[in-house]
């Protein structure tokens, strides 16, 4: 490790800050100024973390940055590994796709919202970075306090009551946090996520009664975030009240939560130490598996777009946690494809929701379903006056139907984009053991079911906002909001034709969870840069 | 070019023709259609050209890595079976879009629609040509999605959209279960490969996992097929435009699931359960479909329930796990997608060229339309089984075959009975659609006056009828080779030997053929006038598929929202309800595991006078939550309380760093909030019919006490766990070492803020700025309730003394008022900056800092507010507090970016002493600058909230009185 690229990893979190500090120094007025700026820096981000993955898959060890040049634990470390590189990636697409997006109108309807908007992502990019108990708890703050900005972004009565209501519950959250962060540190005297790991087996028997209340009460709070049932209630309003490219954003923000879930239980509970391993798998099985199936009921009922793409957001969390909590190289890596892929498709969906409602004027957007008051065991001849004539669909029309049917294929794992690969990988995994066991066999049917109902609303939803013939004009599109759905919709197709690739990556992904000695030695023995000390060599 | 090209090009030309028909003009009806129609023909002719490979009885295979480590490689496979299945698809696909091209109007859209229909070509061949289980599953939803987009349309008409819908779900249904199907049937035999899973028959016939895999994969492909009791899907599938019925009627769709039992036939076929599944359900949507064929008045619906029926005929033969079975499977499927496909044109055409399709409406029609006629006829023939004709030939195999089933249940006798009664149905709807159209008086009262459809339209009716004909009359020599390779490629060594002759000499399939013959154009003698009358089938009529799955889907919905209304809440204090809940319980498994202990660690005695601090400090945090619904004043009052005296404690323990900072937060936070107080709306006091409380309220509330008590003793519980055992060897001993060392201070708590943990203090100052711009963001938009819009009662008493007086202006007593204590704070102005620059300075050795200096700074802008009102500080200051936090935020990341000059990671410090004069030695740091980011953001922090709450009082209220005009607002606001 040499050089600049030496300090690239820091890039993902400072350079936002800084270019935040010069976009606060200019007036407000000054838009254009700030759209190229924001733009530019998560254009930057997204080669940054594109460099930092090939760095981090070539070398196939943790690349660590001590912080202040203190070595581990004392001081704050980054690490970038193979998980965390492909995370900045996710969120890097991501943040670019929604910035975009904004620029339609968004941007301009409330004020700062590319400051808050940058912040948020040198947050989340941060939780994905720090190898720091505590610097972690800086970072959900940073994304949080930026999160309560740009969920009141553009105003109104239903988006600040949601967002007080977040605010409330997230504010509680974090005080959790802080509590078990509290007492991991009175047991293990550290905050170095590695040299926790390897104290982990030092810990004597009369404190593990505290790590894992504390660990218990750590977890809660990530859940929170992830949108476990029956924590979750706030989420799917308040993504609905946001405004569509921040709820895109906000989309991989419940993946911050299943990160550090992942991350902790492979390097606390990871089956190295006999005594508290596997401590919470089998919670995150069940919760997860509650949480599916809350969503599906929450898919079924839903009756605008939003709370469809909301509960998705839930159903995908359930499966990540559920499958985090089965474990194994098979199904980690499967896990993985998935947390990208439906990431990158609920993305997608929040930034289409709009521009697909547009023109709808009633409240519940999908018909609710009555029961068929004719009689139809088709005999008759057709009575009604039908139209055989094809009538011509307007370009954008055609677009945003071609798109929606591509977001629907994608949650509802589909073929041919890659949400079939992912669901195929999974189930692939499940069965891949010698005994197909009970728990596999509900996750299935949960994740078939999820998939299923998933259709089923957005077909409803499609046929009655895109087919159904509308007085009204044509929705007029947008340019910048074309590129970006069509962006993330690129993404999934090209996951789906490089799965190949793709996936031996998430498999090496999954290896290095597997083992935590890796990240462990690699923090632990991250060398200082000029040593000896720095105070005296200048 | 190789095999492999060749086959790779025959399945990319439907998709890339799809991805051209898409980008043509809307008009380009021509252009599109010919496109096409050129990509079957070139296609078909690739196909061909594999003749000779397959003839010798070899495979063509394509493999191409795609997601090899889970055995999912790109595979294409060429056997002769799906080569004849190919072949079938791609030559009736071309004949479609011949007809459509005439078919479709002229003010159609139509290069959309052919791309459609391209593409469904496209996933068709995907999955006849799939060499790889999931392969199969991936191109058998693309399947689904395309007719969804076929059958849909004409989207604008409801019948359409309905239709499109429904065999959407259904198909989709089916198409999960069966990927769940497959991938079991991969894991059983230990490879998605195809070639593979078909060597490995007996394992997987014998595995534990067959039923379930065996019924996964059926639902999948009874789905698709249309078997009983899905058939529903497929009449209302109608709505689509005839040439789209025709194909998927015919030779697709709806023989995918045929076409995967067939291919999956030498592993799964020949158990037990096989033969009463498959050929019970075979069975019944044979007599369902050929029963309610009967009663249609619609040419399509009739020719839909047909196709149900037939497609039960060929579930059936499978059912029965004979090769000879198997044989007349293959025959029938090829047959009948000649027959049908003529018939579902010339129903089309009969639509065109009348205006409606309905049996009763039309009559006589042979004399307007007679080669159309003629051409029906022979269709019609063959599909009732008339010999001479091709579906005279399977059904006598399928006949035979019925008679031979050897299961020991009573289907044995009961199948030849049935099969005979569905032959017979079938020529009763057969000659209802002939007769009832083509003859008895002319129409009256048709759309249009018929006339012969053009000949380009009629020739795809021409070539499938003549194959019917040059199949039935000369088998041996047109079919039979084909139908060799096909059938060897299936069943390898097990290939029966059988006989294609029209003749077979006197035996019991003839009898029951001339039966059923007979017998159909009996019945239809004796009935067939009263079918016209009828509105509903018989029996099987109540069945009503739709009804039930729209009503299922429904109740569903219906249900899953009472559910999720029963395990949901939109209310806030539930869910915080329930998160103190899952968390006291989930912090508790850890103790009631391993059980609850104190430490050992060295405890003290505890001072009276702490205690005493302590009790007072609980009391005002308890009495606070107490007094917080109703009286907002007092609870931060004793807020305040509790946090003065933590101040005290961190003070008392040796920690006066803390015990300042804390301090100074403690206030600066508690002025804020008592200034937004004044714009909270009044609360209500709570009211309750009769005065008393209701049960369930105070029962809610007694549990909320009970829960908070819990998890008060819980978190106290912790504490006294964790505070009583002895620390561990942990970091903090490094800290105390290295500070002076390795930071360059002596504060040991500024030096991890500013160097061991700055790049936490760096977040943290992101979050103030962040908190700072958002809250501003939410108050500029902020208008108060309004009641809380009007004046507090002492500035009505103020004002109203103003206005009683001559000598006073307004506003003036409210000036007054805080005369001395503005002077006093005025003056304390530039003293508290000095001694908040103090604190920044001595920060890194002595108690102070960047955050408590800047604390302290902004406290002195507070007290200028509070004192002398938001407009006069504002002519005379000028604060521009995002700014301060840009130029801070810059601090603190250029210092910390300067280590890289120095090839240091980012925040690396440094320091060393500078010589002053007068003062001598100071120290200076890198820190310090980063400390000055510090300062800065705290200061403009503060400042914009404080900014943002005085300048509530400036604004034009929402609902203004007439007394209320802005200019007469004086600048005491804000006070409490």
């Amino acid at each position: 490790m040499t050089g600049s690229m030496q300090h690239l990893i820091v890039a993902p979190v400072v350079l936002p800050i800084a270019v935040c500090a010069v976009m606060l120094a200019f007036n407000e007025r000054r838009r254009m100024l700030k759209r190229a700026l924001s733009l530019a820096t998560t254009a930057a981000l997204m080669v940054i973390a594109a460099l930092i993955l090939w760095q981090a898959d070539k070398t196939g060890v943790p690349q660590v940055y001590l912080l202040g040049n203190w070595s581990a634990p004392f001081g704050i470390v980054l690490v970038a590994d193979r998980l965390s590189a492909m995370m900045l990636c996710l969120v890097s697409v991501l943040g670019f796709t929604a910035l975009l997006y904004s620029f339609a109108r968004w941007d301009r309807s409330g004020p700062r919202f590319h400051v808050l908007f940058l912040l948020l992502l040198a947050g989340v990019n941060g939780a994905f970075l720090t190898g720091d108990l505590f610097n972690l708890f800086v970072f959900f703050e940073v994304l949080l306090a930026a999160s309560y900005g740009l969920i009141l972004h553009g105003a109104g009565e239903e988006r600040t009551r949601a967002s007080l209501h977040y605010i409330t519950i997230n504010i509680a959250t974090s005080l959790l946090f802080l509590i078990g962060v509290a007492m991991i540190y009175a047991v293990t005297g550290t905050l170095n996520m590695a040299d926790l790991a390897a104290r982990m087996a030092t810990v004597p028997p009369e404190d593990l009664m505290l790590l894992e209340a504390g660990a218990a009460v750590l977890g809660i709070a990530f859940l929170v975030k992830s949108g476990i049932w029956p924590l979750s209630f706030w989420l799917v309003r308040t993504y609905a009240a946001a405004v569509p490219p921040v709820a895109a954003v906000f989309a991989v923000m419940t993946k911050v939560g299943i990160y550090i879930v992942l991350r902790l239980n492979s390097l606390l509970f990871g089956g190295a130490w006999a005594e508290t391993a596997g401590f919470a798998d089998n919670w995150l099985i069940w919760a997860g598996f509650a949480t599916i199936a809350f969503g599906v009921l929450g898919i079924l009922s839903a009756r605008t777009l939003s709370r469809v793409a909301g509960h998705y957001v839930l159903v995908s969390s359930g499966t990540l946690l559920a499958v985090i909590g089965m474990g194994g190289l098979e199904l980690t890596s499967a896990m993985l494809f998935y947390l990208v892929s439906s990431t990158l498709s609920v993305g997608a969906l929040y930034l289409i929701i709009e521009p697909v409602e547009r023109n709808a004027d009633e409240d519940d957007i999908i018909p609710g379903l009555e029961e068929p008051v004719f009689d139809d065991e088709y005999t008759g001849a057709i009575e009604e006056e039908e139209n055989e004539k094809g009538i011509v669909i307007p370009g954008s029309i055609a677009v945003l139907g071609g798109g929606f049917i591509f977001c629907t294929l994608l949650l509802a794992g589909l073929p041919p984009l890659s949400g079939f690969i992912a669901k195929f990988a999974i189930v692939d995994a499940l069965f891949s053991g010698p005994v197909i066991s009970a728990k596999a066999w509900i996750l299935i049917t949960l994740i078939i079911l999820s998939g299923l109902t998933t259709l089923v609303a957005l077909t409803r939803a499609g046929i009655d906002l895109i087919w159904t013939p509308a007085e009204d004009s044509p929705v007029h599109l947008n340019v910048t909001e074309i590129v970006p759905i069509g962006l993330l919709l690129a993404a999934c197709l090209v996951s789906m034709i490089l799965a190949g690739p793709i996936f031996s990556y998430m498999e090496a992904v999954a290896a290095d969870l597997g083992d935590a000695s890796l990240y462990i030695d690699a923090v632990m023995n991250a060398p200082r840069a000029g040593e000896p000390e720095m105070g005296e060599a200048l | 070019m190789s095999d492999a090209r060749l086959l790779i090009l025959v399945l990319a030309l439907p998709f890339l023709g799809s991805i051209l028909a898409a980008f043509l003009p809307t008009r380009a009806r021509n252009a599109a259609s010919f496109m096409a129609g050129l990509i079957g023909l070139i296609a078909s002719a690739l196909l061909l050209s594999f003749y000779s490979t397959l003839a010798t009885g070899q495979t063509v295979r394509h493999v191409a890595p795609w997601l090899p480590s889970l055995g999912l490689d790109f595979t294409l496979r060429l056997s002769g079976f799906t080569w004849l299945f190919a072949l079938l698809v791609l030559g009736i696909g071309t004949l479609v879009v011949l007809y459509a091209r005439y078919y479709m109007s002229e003010e159609d859209p139509v290069p959309r629609f052919f791309s459609f229909l391209l593409a469904f070509m496209g996933s068709m061949l995907g999955v006849v040509l799939s060499g790889n289980l999931i392969q199969i599953v991936f191109f058998w939803e693309m399947t689904s999605l395309f007719s969804f987009l076929l059958i849909g349309y004409w989207h604008h008409n409801q019948s359409a959209r309905d239709g499109a819908r429904i065999a959407l779900i259904v198909t989709c249904l089916g198409g999960v279960c069966l990927l769940v199907g497959m991938l079991l049937l991969g894991h059983i035999a230990g490879s998605y490969d195809l070639d593979v899973v078909l060597g490995r028959g007996d394992i997987v016939r014998a595995h534990a996992l067959y039923l379930p895999m065996l019924i996964l994969i059926l639902i999948g492909a009874f789905t698709k097929s249309a078997q009983f009791p899905f058939q529903f899907w497929l009449p209302h599938a109608m709505s689509a435009p005839t040439p789209v019925s025709a194909y998927l009627h015919s030779a697709t769709m709806v023989k995918a699931g045929i076409f995967l039992l067939i291919l999956l036939w030498p592993v799964l076929a020949g158990t037990q359960i096989w033969y009463l599944i498959v050929v019970t359900i075979g069975l019944a949507t044979l007599l369902v479909g050929a029963w309610s064929a009967i009663f249609q008045h619609d040419l399509k619906g009739l020719l839909a329930y047909s196709t149900i029926s037939h497609l039960g005929l060929i579930t059936l033969l499978l059912g029965l796990g004979s090769p000879l079975g198997l044989v007349a499977a293959i025959f029938h499927t090829v047959n009948h997608a000649t027959f049908k496909a003529s018939l579902f044109m010339a129903a089309g055409i009969i639509d065109h060229e009348t205006g409606t399709r309905d049996l009763r409406k039309l009559s006589g029609l042979m004399k307007f339309m007679p080669i159309t006629a003629t051409l029906a006829m022979v269709a019609a023939a063959a599909m009732a089984g008339v010999p001479l004709l091709n579906g005279f030939l399977s059904k006598e195999m399928f006949l035979a075959e019925a008679l031979e089933s050897q299961s020991g249940t009573l289907l044995d006798w009961a199948l030849p009975i049935l099969a005979t009664l569905a032959s017979m149905f079938s020529v009763l709807y057969s000659i209802r659609f002939i007769h009832q159209t083509f003859f008895g008086p002319p129409p009256v009262d048709l759309p249009h006056t018929p006339h012969e459809a053009p000949h380009w339209m009629r020739l795809p009716i021409e070539i499938l009828v003549l194959a019917c004909l040059v199949v039935g009359i000369i088998p041996t020599l047109t079919i039979g080779p084909l139908l060799q390779i096909a059938v060897r490629s299936v069943l390898g060594d097990r290939t029966p030997d059988y006989s294609l002759a029209i003749w077979h000499g006197f035996n019991m399939p003839l009898l029951m053929s001339v039966i059923a013959l007979v017998g159909g154009v009996l019945l239809y003698r004796r009935f067939g006038g009263r079918l016209n009358a009828m509105t509903n089938s018989p029996f099987i009529g109540r069945l009503k598929g739709r009804r039930t799955f729209e009503t299922v889907l429904a109740a569903l919905i219906d249900g899953a929202s009472a559910l999720h209304r029963m395990v949901s809440t939109k209310r806030l204090q539930v869910q915080l309800r329930i998160l103190i809940v899952v968390t006291l319980a989930a912090g508790s498994i850890g103790f009631l595991t391993y059980g609850y202990s104190v430490g050992n660690g060295p405890t003290i005695m505890l001072d009276p006078i702490f205690a005493v601090l302590w009790i007072l400090g609980g009391a005002s945090a308890i009495g606070a939550a107490v007094q917080a619904k109703f009286h907002r004043l007092a609870a931060l009052a004793m807020v305040g309380v509790a946090g003065l005296s933590t101040c005290i404690s961190f003070i008392w323990l040796s920690a006066p760093d803390l015990g300042l900072t804390q301090l100074l937060v403690e206030s600066i936070t508690l002025v804020l909030m008592l200034l937004g107080l004044r714009w909270l709306p009044q609360r209500l006091p709570e009211f309750w019919p009769g005065g008393r409380t209701p049960f369930n309220v105070r029962l809610r509330r007694g549990g909320d006490i009970l829960i908070a008590v819990a998890a008060g003793l819980g978190a106290a519980a912790i504490a006294y766990a964790m505070m009583t055992r002895p620390e561990p060897e942990g970091i903090s001993r490094f800290f105390l070492e290295q500070a002076y060392h390795g930071g360059g201070g002596t504060n040991v708590v500024n030096v991890i803020l500013v160097d061991f943990r700055s790049f936490d203090t760096l977040g943290e100052i992101t979050v103030l700025a962040i908190v700072a711009l958002t809250v501003f963001s939410l108050l500029r938009r902020f208008r108060p309730a309004a009641e809380s819009v009007e004046l507090p009662v002492q500035q009505k008493v103020q004002n109203a003394f103003d206005a009683g007086r001559e000598d006073r202006e307004h506003g003036d007593t409210a000036a007054h008022y805080l005369l001395v204590p503005r002077v006093i704070m005025e003056w304390m102005f530039p003293i508290i900056l000095t001694c908040a620059l103090y604190f920044l300075i001595r920060g890194h050795d002595l108690p102070g800092g960047g955050f408590a200096g800047g604390v302290t700074a902004s406290i002195a802008i507070l007290l200028l507010y509070m004192a002398s009102g938001t407009r006069s500080v504002e002519a005379r200051l000028n604060i521009q507090p995002v700014r301060w936090i840009s130029v801070g935020l810059m601090f603190a990341v250029l210092t910390g970016m300067a280590a890289w000059l120095a090839g240091y990671p980012l925040l690396s410090t440094y320091f060393s002493y500078l010589e002053l004069p007068l003062i001598g030695d100071m120290p200076v740091a890198s820190a310090l600058l980063f400390d000055i980011g510090v300062f800065s953001v705290v200061v403009g922090t503060t400042a914009l909230i404080l900014i943002a709450l005085a300048h509530q009082s400036i604004r034009t209220p929402r609902a203004p009185k007439p007394e209320k005009a802005p200019d007469k607002i004086p600048d005491m606001e804000g006070d409490t």
